[in-house]
C-alpha cells in the first residue's frame, strides 16, 4: 500500500482559481520554465529560444516531470525589444542581453521600426503557445509572458530613461504609451493563440521608488492589465528584485496576481495583495536552493513560502523568477511531489532547521543487537493525526500480534524530540517509517503482513546467528 | 559653510545639474579653494548614499544626483589639476566576462567619484586579462567586480583567482543581485557590498 495521499496534478482549474483570489484545496504551483527548457533537452539557451520544436518538446518534459499546474511558454525579455531595433547578445545558459538602444540619442519614434506579431521570433512563439495548448495545455495553464513597459523603455532608451523621469515630462509618457502599445499587440495575439495568464514581467520596478511607479509607469500597467481582461485572459505582474517598497503601488494596479522574489517578505504580500482583493505568488529562492541546494533545501523553502503565504487562499506556488538554465530537476521534482501530499508538508514543517547541530544524545536508542525481542520503531509525524502514519501503526503492531515472538512496537512522533531524535539516529529516509532492530525497512510504504511478519522473523534469526558467533563467520 | 557651498550640496542632492553647474563656476569665480568644492560635492553624494542605502530614494535619484555631479566635476577638475590636488585612492571596475549589466556598476563608479576615488572604468563583459592588463598599467589601491547573472559567477571567482596570484597584495572587492557575502568569502574575495553606498564605505575600509 503506497502512502501517498496526493491531491491529483497538474490541474489547472486550481491555478486559474487561485489567481482569482480563491481558496484551493491546494496550492498551485508554476515553476518558470525559460531557458531551462534548453537543460532539459540539451540544447543552449540561443538554439532553444529560437526552435518552437524545441520549446514544444521542453514543456512535454516540464508537464511531465514537475507536474506544474501552469507553465510559462517562452521567458525572454528581448523578444519586443529584437523586433524594435534593439541588437542582441546571445548567450549559452541566460536569454539573450540587449547591447543597444535605438532611442539612446532622441525620442524618434517614427525611426524605429513598425512591431508587429509577424516579425522575429514571435511567430514561433505563437506556434509554440498553439502546439502546447492541445498538447498539455488541457491541464496546464499557459502564461504567456511580454515585456513590462518600464524594461522595454529601458531596452528601447537605455539608463537615460530613469534621468528622463525627472526632464522629460513629454517624452517619457509618451514613451510608455508606445510600450503599452506594444504589449497590448502581444495580449492580443497570445489571447488568440490560447494563453490563459498573461503575465507582464517588468524586473526594473525594483530599481525605482513607489513615486515614479505610481506616476509613469502604472498608468501604461493598466492599460495592458485592461486589455488582458477584455481579452478574456487573467493578468500578472512579475517583478523580480527587491520590490518591497512598490507593494502598495502595485496593489493599487488593476492586475489580478502580483509575482515577486526572494527579496520580498512575502508575509507583508499576502497581506498588502489580499487587502487589495489580489492573488499573489513566489518567492522560491532561484540560487541559493533551487540552483545549487539540495532536494531538502527545496522542500523546506516550498513549505517557507506556503507558511509565509498563510492559508487566506489566493497564492501560487512558484520561482521567484526565470529559473537557472541548470537548475536541479530533481529540486523541482521534490516541490512537485510535496505540494500535493499534505502530510509531506507537516512532515517537512516539523524537521529541525537544516544548520542544526543537534546530535540528539539526550535520546537514547536500545542496544538492538543485545536485545532479546525484537523491536520495532514505526517513526511518524504523529499517528493521531495523519492517517498514513495511522495505517502504519496499526499495520506494524498486526503484524507484530500475527508473529507472536518477543517482539516490541514503538511509536515515535516526530513532533517531539523523541521522534526527531530516532529519526536522526536510525538514519530514517521518509516519513512514516518501520524499522527493524535499528534498520529502516520500509519507508512511506506499508508491506502485506506476511511481508512484515517475515521481516520480524528474520531479524529475529539474525539475533541467534549473532549471539552464537555464526553472523560473523557467515 | 559658504552659500556657494551649500547651495552645490542642495543642488547635488536634488539631482539639479544646471544648478550645480551654476553653484559651481560661482564658488570658482569667487575663489573658493578647489579642496573645499570638492568636499561640498562628496558631501552631497555622500547623503545621497545614505538616503539610497535607506530606500527614501532609488535608482533614477541617484542617477540624477551623480549627473549633476559630474557637471560640476567637469568645472572643477582642472582647476584640482592644476592645483595638484588628485584623488588618494583608485580604484578599477568592471562587469565580469560573460556580463553586459552596468547598471549596478555604474552606480558603484559615480558614488565612488562622488566619494573621491580615482575610478578606472573597464566596462561590461571584462576577462581576467583585462582586469590584469589594468592593474599593471594602473596600479590601484583595489579592483571591483559586478555580476548580476547566476551564470556568470564563476567568472568572477577565476578572476578573483587569477588576480589574486599574480598580484597576492591587491584587494578586490565584488557584489552584484546574485552575490551573497558567503560566495564572496568562499572565492576569497576581501569584501562584498549589498548596495552602491555601502560599497563606497567598504572602498574607503579596504583603502585605510
Amino acid at each position: 500500500m503506497n502512502l501517498m495521499e496526493t491531491h491529483e496534478m497538474p490541474d489547472k482549474t486550481i491555478l486559474l482559481k487561485a489567481i482569482a483570489g480563491e481558496k484551493t484545496e491546494r496550492p498551485p504551483w508554476v515553476p518558470f520554465v525559460g531557458v531551462h527548457g534548453g537543460a532539459l533537452i540539451g540544447v543552449d539557451a540561443e538554439t532553444y529560444l529560437k526552435s518552437a520544436d524545441h520549446i514544444v518538446d521542453a514543456l512535454k518534459i516540464a508537464a511531465e516531470r514537475y507536474k506544474p499546474d501552469g507553465l510559462p511558454i517562452v521567458f525572454d525579455l528581448q523578444l519586443e525589444a529584437e523586433i524594435l531595433g534593439c541588437e542582441l547578445s546571445w548567450a549559452k545558459e541566460t536569454p539573450p542581453s540587449v547591447i543597444s538602444h535605438p532611442l539612446d540619442d532622441d525620442y524618434d519614434f517614427d525611426g524605429l521600426p513598425e512591431f508587429s506579431i509577424e516579425k522575429g521570433r514571435i511567430p514561433l512563439v505563437l506556434d509554440a503557445i498553439r502546439r502546447a495548448k492541445s498538447e498539455i495545455g488541457e491541464d496546464i495553464a499557459l502564461y504567456g509572458l511580454l515585456t513590462g513597459p518600464l524594461t522595454l523603455a529601458l531596452h528601447l532608451r537605455g539608463d537615460e530613461v530613469l534621468m528622463d523621469m525627472f526632464d522629460e515630462e513629454d517624452k517619457v509618457p509618451q514613451l510608455f504609451n508606445y510600450c503599452a502599445e506594444v504589449a497590448n499587440k502581444m495580449v492580443s495575439a497570445y489571447s488568440e493563440a490560447g494563453i490563459d495568464v498573461v503575465a507582464v514581467v517588468d524586473p526594473m520596478i525594483s530599481q525605482i521608488g513607489p513615486g515614479h511607479f505610481t506616476d509613469v509607469v502604472a498608468p501604461s500597467l493598466n492599460k495592458i492589465f485592461s486589455h488582458v481582461r477584455a481579452k478574456g485572459a487573467l493578468s500578472s505582474l512579475f517583478v523580480c528584485g527587491n520590490a518591497s517598497r512598490n507593494l502598495g503601488a502595485m496593489c493599487a494596479t488593476s492586475c489580478d496576481n502580483i509575482s515577486v522574489d526572494e527579496n520580498v517578505d512575502l508575509v507583508e504580500l499576502a497581506k498588502l495583495a489580499r487587502d487589495s482583493g489580489k492573488s499573489f505568488g513566489g518567492n522560491m529562492q532561484l540560487t541559493v536552493v533551487l540552483l545549487l541546494g539540495d532536494v531538502d533545501d527545496a522542500k523546506r523553502d516550498a513549505v517557507r513560502c506556503l507558511d509565509q503565504a498563510g492559508d487566506g487562499g489566493g497564492f501560487i506556488l512558484a520561482p521567484g523568477c526565470d529559473l537557472p538554465y541548470a537548475v536541479k530537476p530533481e529540486n523541482l521534482e521534490a516541490v512537485a511531489a510535496l505540494i500535493g501530499d499534505p502530510y509531506h508538508i507537516d512532515i517537512i514543517r516539523n524537521l529541525p532547521a537544516k544548520d542544526s547541530n543537534d546530535n540528539f544524545d539526550d535520546i537514547l536508542i536500545p542496544d538492538y543487537v543485545n536485545s532479546k525481542a525484537v523491536i520495532v520503531d514505526v517513526v511518524t509525524l504523529d499517528s493521531a493525526g495523519c492517517a498514513p502514519c495511522a495505517y502504519m501503526m496499526k499495520a506494524a503492531q498486526e503484524a507484530a500480534n500475527v508473529y507472536g515472538q518477543e517482539i516490541e512496537v514503538h511509536e515515535h512522533k516526530i513532533t517531539g524530540r523523541d521522534g526527531l531524535g530516532y529519526m536522526t539516529k536510525l538514519g530514517v529516509t521518509a516519513i512514516p517509517s518501520i524499522s527493524v532492530d535499528g534498520k529502516e525497512t520500509f519507508a512511506s510504504f506499508i508491506p502485506e503482513r506476511h511481508v512484515l511478519v517475515s521481516a520480524f522473523a528474520k531479524a529475529a534469526d539474525a539475533k541467534v546467528l549473532s549471539s552464537s558467533g555464526l553472523g560473523e563467520a557467515l | 559653510m559658504n552659500e556657494l557651498l551649500d547651495q552645490l550640496m542642495v543642488a547635488i542632492k536634488a539631482g539639479k545639474r544646471k544648478d550645480a553647474r551654476a553653484a559651481t563656476a560661482a564658488a570658482l569665480e569667487a575663489g573658493i579653494d578647489p579642496q573645499s568644492v570638492l568636499d561640498a560635492l562628496t558631501e552631497g553624494m555622500n547623503d545621497v548614499g545614505k538616503r539610497f542605502r535607506a530606500n527614501v530614494i532609488f535608482v533614477p535619484e541617484v542617477l540624477v544626483a551623480a549627473r549633476a555631479m559630474q557637471k560640476s566635476m567637469d568645472l572643477l577638475e582642472p582647476v584640482l589639476v592644476a592645483s595638484g590636488i588628485e584623488p588618494e585612492f583608485s580604484i578599477v571596475i568592471g562587469t565580469v566576462e560573460g556580463d553586459l549589466h552596468d547598471i549596478g556598476k555604474n552606480l558603484v563608479m559615480m558614488m565612488l567619484k562622488g566619494a573621491n576615488f580615482k575610478v578606472i572604468d573597464l566596462g561590461v563583459n571584462v576577462s581576467a586579462e583585462t582586469f590584469a592588463n589594468a592593474v599593471a598599467e594602473h596600479n590601484p589601491n583595489l579592483v571591483a567586480l559586478s555580476a548580476l547573472l547566476t551564470t556568470t559567477m564563476p567568472a568572477m571567482e577565476r578572476i578573483v583567482s587569477e588576480l589574486s596570484s599574480l598580484n597576492s597584495s591587491i584587494k578586490i572587492m565584488v557584489g552584484g543581485a546574485p552575490i551573497t557575502q558567503a560566495f564572496a568569502d568562499q572565492i576569497g574575495a576581501d569584501g562584498y557590498s549589498a548596495d552602491a553606498a555601502s560599497a563606497v564605505e567598504l572602498a574607503q575600509k579596504l583603502c585605510a
